[in-house]
């Protein structure tokens, strides 16, 4: 026989059920209007073509068909691993640093200095900070002229500027913030006394580290993952200015698209994006229930 | 990002404008409090001519228009994309507050017969210079479609070819000569030196001009190729890429003059301005631009009608506008100002000598006049509309993904 519990006496259930249920429905409903139509409409306009500036509004597989004749979806896949490449850096260097900051500096002072300086970049531009770069790396920039100057090389380095690796170093400290700050925050929550009870049960620093602080992180970790992966995929400056022309990336190929007036696409280059983040999330959410993160995030 | 021929970009426009604005604000109120306000009140007065296109068009005062004309224009500035310039007037219904837009040649074929645009009146009383101005600007694709409508007034036009440091080619910067396009392409000498443009554009047609005419491909219209001469256009392109001829390509203006003022490349297929920019930087004559042996990516703009405005009352003042664009004082401020040419070079340097411009400026109009006549005499014109567009973006994308 089920009873009431003490604090659920005097309440009127019919009341809370019917609201929670109307703001269930409208959530689904404006989620649907707002979101679900227009994908489904963009996913629709991709099976149309374009024809000098007119979008000829013809079903057909031209679009996509293209998209992988002009290797279009190479680019998508080469967007993908360098967004993947360059969350999975930062979330190694990131994590380390965001644990130390929360639990190791313990100067209130330090900790002031270095969460302003995580913070002072979203207030500069992020052309003017990339821009530097290549007068840094370039084959008269400052670091090959140090190496030639020292003899360290015969000859500039060519691949430190308009190459993969000058685009993934000119992202990675331009996303190290949105890594460091959600983890920074989860960890901070961690009450200190478990840290302490887990060593005095006799764990090791890395038992502690792995079996109390990373579960508990977990909520922060897949925050700074979502929110370094998301910009990161939408990258436009570094490739540009970094890349050279020769790290196509997702962002240019869709504006030289739009230039033509390429609606389709557009929208064909932009369904495969989501059908591939729908992929990635779907990874992402197994391996939380693994971890038992799934748990942690909707924990009171 | 700076549109494609300006030497300054839309924010120092707006900056700009905003300045002068507080300026006017802050000087009306002066006037008025020193009871000196109905002149003020005549300058706020002045009919207004309202354009929508490329700030390259721009004067960089506009205060001699407002003395010689008696009309005031007012330009809202977008970049030199196509894309984004037909989409604002095909869908934001521009004409109801435009009078008239300015832009690269090619929107006319497009959006004058769809009604975006009307006819130039070239019988029309304020068109005064119109007769005098020869066929080869008045008649060009800039401003006639196909069927040789009459969709617009020339404004500027120039010859882009491709900048280079003569030191490092070997070639005397004094010299004139006319250099091949294989320097940006092939040559061994500058193999790993090149910067090459990242639009396809503004970079496909060159490299098909230079295919063209040396006999390597059959293309028969090299700023509108079909599907399968792009692809000859891409597979040459992505073979030269493959052998390290560019090393970089690059994206905005602000890079051309980077890219030649670091020396990061020899050549460069940039605009003009690039090669002043970067010559103001590192001395006169260190960077030339190019006389071309196979030809140019021949441009023009175009002022057209919206046709909206034809159903106002300011029809006068537009056309006093378009033969503006025609007469001696903006071509002589353009060609000062910017290094561009356009009709009537003839009255820009009478302009010129009419109001003690020196010797020396004097001079540089008619050495402007005499470089683009020089250079429109090679036979190509681009657009930025062409039918295939698709198609070449496309390849393009082949280019760029290999």
């Amino acid at each position: 026989m089920t009873q009431t519990r003490p604090k659920d006496k005097g309440r009127k259930p019919a009341m809370r059920i019917p609201v929670a249920t109307v703001a269930l429905w409208v959530i689904c409903a404006a989620w649907t209007i707002l979101v679900i139509v227009p994908l489904l409409i963009l996913f629709v306009y991709s099976f149309f073509s374009t024809e000098y500036f007119q979008t000829i509004y013809e079903p057909s597989l031209e679009t996509w068909k293209g998209l992988f004749a002009s290797g279009r979806w190479e680019v998508t896949l080469r967007t993908l691993r360098i967004a993947l490449t360059v969350t999975l850096i930062e979330l190694a260097i990131g994590f380390p640093f965001a644990l130390w900051l929360a639990k190791g500096a313990r100067s209130q002072m330090a900790r002031a200095v270095f969460l302003a300086l995580l913070t002072i970049p979203f207030f500069l531009d992020l052309s003017s900070r990339t821009i530097v770069w290549r007068a840094i790396l370039g084959q008269n920039g400052l670091i090959n002229t140090v190496l030639m100057s020292t003899g360290i090389t015969d000859a500039p380095l060519d691949w430190l500027l308009y190459s993969e690796f000058s685009v993934h170093f000119g992202m990675i400290p331009a996303l190290f913030p949105p890594m460091v700050l959600p983890i920074y925050m989860a960890i901070i929550l961690i009450d200190d006394t478990l840290i302490e009870a887990s060593n005095d049960l006799g764990a090791t620093p890395a038992q502690t580290l792995w079996k109390v602080i990373v579960p508990l992180s977990l909520p922060g970790v897949m925050a700074g993952f979502v929110f370094t992966l998301g910009p990161a995929l939408a990258a436009w400056v570094e490739p540009g200015m970094l890349g050279g022309g020769f790290v196509n990336l997702l962002s240019s190929s869709i504006e030289s698209a739009y230039t033509a007036l390429r609606y389709p696409v557009v929208a064909a280059l932009s369904a495969f994006v989501i059908g591939l983040l729908l992929l990635i999330l779907a990874v992402m959410a197994l391996i939380l229930r693994h971890l038992g993160g799934a748990r942690l995030a909707l924990r009171r | 990002m700076k549109d494609k021929h300006s030497t300054f970009d839309q924010i120092e426009l707006t900056r700009r404008n905003m300045l002068r604005g507080m300026g006017a604000v802050a000087g009306t109120a002066a006037l008025a409090a020193t009871g000196l306000a109905p002149r003020g009140a005549m300058a706020q007065d002045m009919p207004v001519v309202r354009a929508y296109g490329v700030p390259t068009a721009a004067l960089k005062d506009w205060s001699p228009l407002e003395a010689s004309l008696g009309i005031k224009c007012e330009l809202n500035g977008t970049s030199n994309d196509v894309g984004v310039f037909m989409r604002d007037i095909m869908a934001s219904n521009l004409g109801d507050s435009t009078d008239i837009y300015i832009f690269e040649s090619g929107t006319e074929d497009i959006l004058g017969p769809r009604g975006m645009y009307a006819k130039i009146e070239t019988d029309h009383p304020e068109l005064t210079l119109w007769e005098r101005t020869s066929d080869a600007w008045k008649r060009s694709p800039v401003v006639t479609d196909e069927e040789g409508n009459q969709w617009g007034v020339p404004v500027i036009g120039n010859a882009d070819s491709f900048g280079y440091v003569p030191e490092a080619i070997g070639v005397d910067p004094e010299s004139e000569e006319e250099l091949s396009w294989s320097l940006m392409f092939e040559d061994e000498a500058t193999r790993g030196r090149v910067a090459y443009g990242q639009g396809w554009s503004y970079s496909m047609p060159s490299a098909a001009l230079y295919l063209k005419e040396t006999g390597k491909a059959d293309i028969a219209n090299v700023s509108d190729m079909t599907a399968e001469e792009a692809a000859m256009v891409a597979d040459f392109l992505i073979e030269r890429k493959k052998a390290g001829q560019f090393r970089t390509l690059y994206g905005a203006f602000e890079e051309q003059i980077q890219l030649l003022t670091n020396k990061e490349v020899d050549v460069i297929n940039c605009w003009e301005p690039a090669v002043r920019e970067a010559n103001n930087v590192l001395g006169e004559n260190a960077t030339r631009y190019a006389y071309t042996v196979e030809g140019y990516f021949k441009w023009g703009h175009g002022a057209y009608v919206a046709a909206p405005a034809m159903e106002r009352d300011n029809v006068d003042n537009i056309y006093k506008m378009l033969n503006y664009f025609l007469g001696g004082e903006y071509r002589a401020l353009q060609a000062r100002d910017r290094g561009y040419a356009g009709p009537n070079m003839d009255l820009g340097v009478a302009y010129a000598e009419e109001n003690g411009w020196s010797d020396a400026e004097i001079e540089a109009l008619r050495a402007t006049e005499a470089k683009v006549n020089r250079k429109f005499e090679k036979p190509f014109t681009s657009t930025t509309t062409p039918q295939n567009a698709s198609d070449i973006e496309e390849q393009w994308q082949r280019f760029l993904n290999a």
